[in-house]
């Protein structure tokens, strides 16, 4: 009769063997379904120049028009300025808004004030230049759609409930495999947690499948086969925090959907703009106020024995603040309200202290302010970055050079400075490709393990592939919120969904490289996985920006 | 919108660089996986100095160095090899950091860059190692060594194939029962972590006449045809160089096998400091070898700076000349050899190495001197052996051909000097290079000699047994 204890481990070996390439499957899955179901590039109007009769097509939601080659329609007309106007096209038809041209812009002859809308056939009138406004279906050129759209086979994308199916059925695997290598008490508890997420994952399901009958749910079933991923590994290590961890991500999604909801109309976000600021600037002062001081940073709050991150909100205000719509970013009194509101936030973050929060405060406000900017602007926001660079190597002088002396020669200081890095190393090399088994690993006994050293952590007990794999699937979130980036229905969602992803591939590899002693360690969390309750919820936060920018989201029901 | 998207580009880069720091990750861990891995705090190979789960090591004939029976490292029950091959396997403390058990821990417990650590105990492949080494023959040469209770060394090696069949240090100690060393016996156990073989260099006295006979060779045509006159000291740059005993009127073959002092500090100074420079850094001297990734002790030669006493000294391989056992195992085995040394190595199966295995790595052969200088130093070694060393012990090197350069060099301060002998055998059946050191005992011939004679007999029996 065969061992019997050696077929059970050899199934156990077979399951981690099985699951990078599992993995693999489903990021490949989610990220193919994003491409599906898109509208064919066509026009959607026509300007055609009364002139010459050229015919020129109106391809986004928001068209810039002027002489500046930067403009989405390029009139060389020496009467029209630089920026002259904006085309948009809102939920009520198409409008055109002049934007501090020299020259005024006329439909049908009459100066508009504001915002004027505009019909098929009238005529529009810039410079010296007539246009009349005409339908796309006359457009019969073809046009070139962006390379990640192309050869999309016509076989429908994997169904929802089914890419679904697949990510409860991961986690599972992962549960099975705590079940395994544990010590000998709770061996249930896995099963437990694994329930709990499975009740999260399909009562979310469920809501924007039937309640807000969306189609797509890809971007959603990623982030969820990752939040499940942060929230399985934590459960042989301190499994309170896994519930902490499912609930924060909870709560995330509700944000998650009420910020979508929230930015629907993008002409009624301006209202929102001054009450987020209050709501920014309380945050950050009942940190310093409240919070209390660790490590010389005063970042976290503590209710009971919850403790919460306030700034990890205000990132996800600051880029909806930063954010517009192209009429507005095209106006200066925005720009000016965006730039005091970042000297607020810079000031607080300099009186907290936090070094690795305030980095990522000057990525994203470095990320927000590059994506806005054109001409004259350009350089007023550079000076802001500079004055927002010199406070904050002021600050943090005595902070950095502390983390930058072990900087790849953590072997020198292996029990000290060096001493994270160091362990995150041997582990991820003792894991192997395939890991050591969820729970199994010995990385977890180190403090942070679970958040600023998570990679190692992944990596350890699942295998250095699931953990590229899974970094990468969020780095991609990039090339995806590129790909949308001109059909989105306007500059605000193009703006934040870019940031937001932008702001993610930051973060992560300030996590990753600063574990493996390829940058210097900062303690910044990795999206998604790393445990901590705000930082989650301001990763599903984030990524509502670039749900929102998928034109699929508020146009098509199901 | 074009803008924007234009601008996203930029973030587009942000991925690409993510991307490729990524891939810099990746190339770090291929690299270095197996020196992560390898720490003292690695809970995965933890127990037993992390040997819980280690392999079986071999010697070349089989037997049994060290295994792990239920949890426990248990080493040969001969304790003569177990003190012998103490710097060659290793023991639990992972102290001697260029031992087997050290170096290749992680494979041992059957680390794979795949795999990694900890499979399920059904499934765990432990790897063995075969070492090259005989059992019996370092037991042998490690008592006449320790005879004496000086720090030392003693090296064996085919410089055929570049196994490495004895290698002893002393001192050493048992690994089945290791010593608690503290302030009352630190002084017994100065430099018991260090293996004398490999991370040693000592002054090297006359065997250094090797080296300087070489340069003569090649740059002295009427070398065979001279003759110096030893008074037993002369005054070389204004300082005295003596000799062992005034020989008198001196040929240069008499003098290599009688090693006289005078003859060669002054074909030293003849030669002059280049050309001694150019050769001894031609015969690798200043160089490091590398064994199974173990970089050997540096040798030192160098007279740029040197006036004509200390040049002349340097020809003596006195001054502050240097050299490596190991080293010169490897020099001795070159000239057996026609001038080609080849790479030692201790590992003969089973080190997992994978560049080893696709043969990449394979034991390296390289010139060390040239052909010609390499068949006149065999000759004249030869003539000492036979002519000069056998008259003075019965038995010498029995049953084989050996040419060999004893050395005494003076270290100063209150230490006597080190004994040294050098050398190899010609026969075809037992291609053998060895090196012989005794610290702070005397004559070379006296002391390092006997440890030689017992290395190179069981060496041989050894390989004439088909081991």
């Amino acid at each position: 009769m065969p061992d019997l204890s050696f077929i059970f481990d050899a199934g156990v070996v077979a399951l981690r063997v099985l699951l990078p390439v599992y993995a693999i499957v489903i990021v490949y899955q989610c990220y193919a379904a994003m491409r599906r179901r898109r509208r064919t590039e066509k026009p959607l109007v026509t300007l055609c120049n009364m002139k010459t009769g050229s015919v020129i097509p109106i391809l986004f939601w928001e068209n810039s028009i002027g002489r500046s080659k930067g403009s989405d329609v390029v009139v060389s007309d020496l009467a029209v300025s630089r920026n002259h106007c904006v085309l948009l096209r809102r939920k009520e038809g198409w409008f055109i808004t002049d934007v501090g041209s020299t020259g005024g812009t006329f439909v049908n002859g009459v100066p508009i004030e504001g915002r004027a809308q505009v019909l098929i056939n009238d005529v529009i009138t810039i410079g010296s230049t007539d246009f009349e406004f005409r339908r796309g279906e006359e457009f019969q050129a073809p046009l070139k759609s962006s390379w990640f759209f192309q050869k999309v086979s016509n076989k429908p994308a994997i169904k929802a409930w089914k890419l679904m199916l697949m990510v409860t059925l991961f986690h599972f695997f992962m549960a099975v495999e705590a079940m395994y290598w544990n010590d000998g008490t709770n061996p249930q508890s896995p099963l437990i947690l694994f329930g709990a997420l499975a009740a999260v994952e399909w009562g979310f399901f469920c809501v924007s499948y039937f309640a807000l009958r969306r189609v797509n749910f890809e971007l959603e079933a990623l982030a969820l086969f990752l939040t499940g991923i942060g929230v399985m590994i934590l459960v042989r290590q301190v499994e309170r925090s896994a519930y902490i961890q499912l609930i924060a991500a909870a709560v995330g999604m509700v944000m998650f959907c009420v910020i979508i909801k929230l930015i629907e109309d993008p002409d009624k976000i301006s209202r929102f703009r001054f009450p987020m600021m209050i709501v920014a600037v309380g945050l950050l002062l009942t940190s310093i106020l409240f919070g209390k001081i660790t490590k010389g940073a005063a970042n976290w709050i503590y209710i009971g024995s919850f403790s919460f991150q306030p700034s990890e909100l205000v990132k996800i205000i600051y880029i909806f603040i930063g954010a517009g719509t192209l009429d507005k970013l095209q106006t200066k009194k925005s720009l000016i309200e965006f730039i005091i509101f970042s000297m607020i936030c810079v000031g607080l973050l300099a009186l907290m202290g936090d070094f690795g929060t305030a980095l990522i405060f000057f990525v994203t406000f470095l990320l927000i302010a590059f994506m806005r900017s054109g001409d004259i602007k350009t350089i007023i926001l550079a000076v802001a970055a500079a004055a927002f660079g010199v406070t904050f190597v002021l600050r943090f002088k005595p902070y950095v050079a502390d983390r930058f002396k072990a900087w790849r020669h953590v072997w020198e200081y292996a029990q000290a400075e060096g001493y994270q890095q160091t362990h995150v190393l041997t582990f991820i090399a003792s894991g192997g490709l395939f890991g050591v088994g969820v729970g199994n690993g010995f990385l977890k006994q180190v403090a942070a393990s679970e958040s600023d050293l998570v990679f190692g952590l992944v990596a350890e007990e699942m295998g250095i592939i699931v953990a590229i794999t899974i970094a990468l699937s969020v780095a991609l979130l990039v090339i995806y919120s590129r790909a949308i980036t001109t059909r989105s229905r306007s500059t605000f969602y193009s703006i934040s969904a870019g940031c937001a992803a932008g702001l993610l591939v930051v973060q992560l590899s300030l996590n990753i490289f600063g574990a493996t002693d390829i940058l210097p360690l900062t303690g910044v969390t990795f999206p998604f996985i790393s445990c901590g309750g705000s930082s989650i919820m301001s990763v599903w936060g984030l990524i509502a920006f670039i749900k929102a920018a998928d034109e699929r989201t508020y146009s098509i029901k199901r | 919108m074009k803008r924007i998207m234009r601008r996203n580009t930029l973030i587009l880069l942000f991925a690409l660089a993510f991307i490729g720091g990524i891939g810099f990750f990746s190339f770090e861990l291929i690299v270095n996986a197996e020196a992560w891995v390898d720490q003292p705090y690695n809970a995965h190979v933890s127990g037993s100095g992390g040997l819980e789960q280690a392999g079986v090591i071999y010697d070349r004939s089989g037997y049994i160095l060290a295994e792990t029976v239920d949890g426990d490292r248990v080493y040969n029950d001969n304790s003569s090899v177990r003190r012998g091959l103490l710097h060659t396997v290793g023991d639990n403390s992972l102290n001697i950091s260029t031992a087997v058990q050290s170096k290749y821990r992680s494979q041992l417990s059957g680390y794979s860059l795949i795999w990694g650590l900890n499979m399920p105990q059904s499934m765990r492949i432990s790897h063995d190692i075969t070492l090259t080494v005989d059992a019996s023959t370092c037991a042998a040469a490690y008592d006449a060594l320790a005879a004496y209770g000086k720090k030392g060394a003693c090296v064996v090696y085919n410089y055929k194939t570049g196994e490495v069949l004895c290698s002893v240090s002393t001192p050493g100690y048992d690994p089945a029962n290791p010593p608690e060393i503290n302030e009352s016996n630190e002084d017994q156990y100065d430099g018991v972590y260090l293996d004398n073989v490999l991370s040693s260099s000592y002054a090297p006295g006359s065997i250094f006449k090797i080296v300087t006979s070489a340069a003569a060779m090649e740059n002295m045509s009427d070398l065979y045809t001279r003759t110096w006159n030893c008074t037993g000291q002369k005054e070389i740059g204004g300082h005295m160089v003596t000799c062992t005993e005034t020989h008198g009127e001196i040929d240069y073959k008499t003098a290599m096998s009688h090693s006289c002092n005078i003859v060669f500090a002054e074909i030293a100074v003849e030669l002059g400091r280049d050309v001694m420079n150019e050769t001894a850094g031609k015969m690798g001297i200043n160089k490091s070898y590398e064994v199974d990734d173990v970089k050997t002790a540096k040798g030192h030669f160098d007279v740029t700076d040197a006036n004509d006493n200390q040049l002349a000294w340097s020809g003596i391989g006195q001054y502050d000349d240097a050299v490596n056992p190991m080293q010169m195992a490897v020099l001795c085995g070159a000239i057996g050899n026609g001038g080609k040394a080849v790479n030692p190595t201790y590992i003969k199966d089973g080190s997992g190495d994978l560049l080893k295995l696709i043969g990449f790595n394979k034991p390296k052969e390289y010139d060390l001197i040239n052909s010609n200088t390499a068949s006149q130093l065999d000759d004249v070694m030869r003539y000492t052996v036979r002519d000069y060393y056998s008259y003075q012990r019965s038995g010498l090197f029995e049953g084989l051909s050996v040419c060999a350069k004893t050395g005494t060099a003076e270290v100063g301060e209150d230490k006597k000097p080190n004994a040294w002998m050098v050398g190899y055998s010609q026969d075809e059946d037992a291609p053998l290079a060895f090196a012989c050191v005794v610290e702070d005992s005397g004559y070379g011939f006296e002391y390092a000699c006997p440890v030689a004679d017992v290395a190179m007999k069981y060496a041989a029996a050894c390989l004439r047994n088909g081991g």
